[in-house]
């Protein structure tokens, strides 16, 4: 698969996940950047951020119960309600930021929605997790915008990750990851 | 939910040799243009074109304007709700285990020479 624009990398350029969404483009903002609200498509975390999200804001996906924040980033863009793009970090890996933008767009029927990561560091935990985890993403939004709840078989993995959080690295401990050293990174 | 003509856009567009390689070229270099991506095939940029317009009809291929370029993405979405129309977590750890089993037997007849 060698070709002339391709050398090795250390960063995957970009990949897209694309979906339809029969709803209209608000309600799919206004499910994307709920805060303080348990997020069925983010695996059931909970969006915290120190005020509103606006482009500079720290902010921390969090477990329900606030002990572990997996996921923290900075906010790059904030564009109702057609852009929210973020850094991104794992905070259970030790790899290095990447970036995640959601783009909505108005389509007859509906909204076409799109998580596009960038930056993203090759051949690590972190790219393998972003692979599985845009498809998880757009879809289980597609089913909460459209049926108010997330299928049947998500709701069944859901389930069966709340039952593997005391697996979760001591390194994600919410303490460890305070709005002051997200707005360092 | 994924609707019916949906699924016949997506089987549809997987119905061809030519265009299930397009999605394997995509996938080992996402983000290429179509002159590169036509360059390995032996069949007119035109008709790669065409390949092209019916995998982005179904949602299996993204473009990206860059430049005088299109950049070109695999986009496994549709091929995850195929999967979860008919599989869940629990049978398709199963099945998962089968084809890998499939694929080690196969790789081993290979080998001995049995094929």
């Amino acid at each position: 698969m060698n070709d002339s624009d391709t050398t090795a990398k250390a960063f995957a350029d970009k990949a897209i996940y694309k979906v339809f969404i029969a709803a209209p483009i608000e309600t799919v903002w206004n499910e994307l950047v709920k805060t303080d609200a348990v997020l069925p498509f983010f695996f059931g975390s909970v969006c915290r951020t120190p005020g509103d999200l606006t482009t500079g804001a720290a902010m921390a996906m969090e477990t329900p119960n606030g002990k572990f924040r997996s996921v923290v980033g900075k906010v790059i863009e904030f564009d109702p309600p057609y852009r929210y793009s973020h850094t991104f970090k794992f905070t259970g890996y030790d790899d290095p930021p990447c970036t995640v933008t959601y783009e909505l767009e108005a389509v007859d029927g509906g909204t076409n929605f799109s998580l596009v990561t960038t930056n993203v560091p090759k051949d690590t935990k972190t790219e393998n997790d972003m692979a599985r985890g845009g498809t998880f993403i757009v879809n289980t939004l597609k089913s909460v915008c459209e049926t108010g709840k997330p299928s049947f078989g998500t709701r069944f993995l859901l389930g069966l990750m709340g039952l593997a959080t005391p697996l979760t690295p001591k390194a994600s401990r919410s303490e460890n990851w305070s709005f002051d050293r997200i707005e360092k990174l | 939910m994924i609707t019916e003509s949906e699924m016949d856009g997506i089987f549809q567009a997987l119905s061809h040799a030519t265009r299930r390689a397009i999605l394997d070229h995509l996938r080992a270099d996402a983000g290429q243009t179509v002159g590169a991506l036509a360059s390995k095939f032996d069949v007119s940029r035109i008709a790669i074109m065409a390949h092209l317009r019916v995998l982005e009809d179904a949602n299996l291929v993204v473009s990206e304007k860059d430049g005088r370029a299109r950049r070109l993405y695999l986009n496994a979405v549709p091929i995850q709700q195929v999967y979860d129309r008919w599989l869940d977590s629990y049978s398709g750890s199963f099945a998962a285990r089968l084809t890998s089993i499939k694929y080690a037997a196969e790789e081993t007849a290979k080998r001995e020479g049995n094929t």
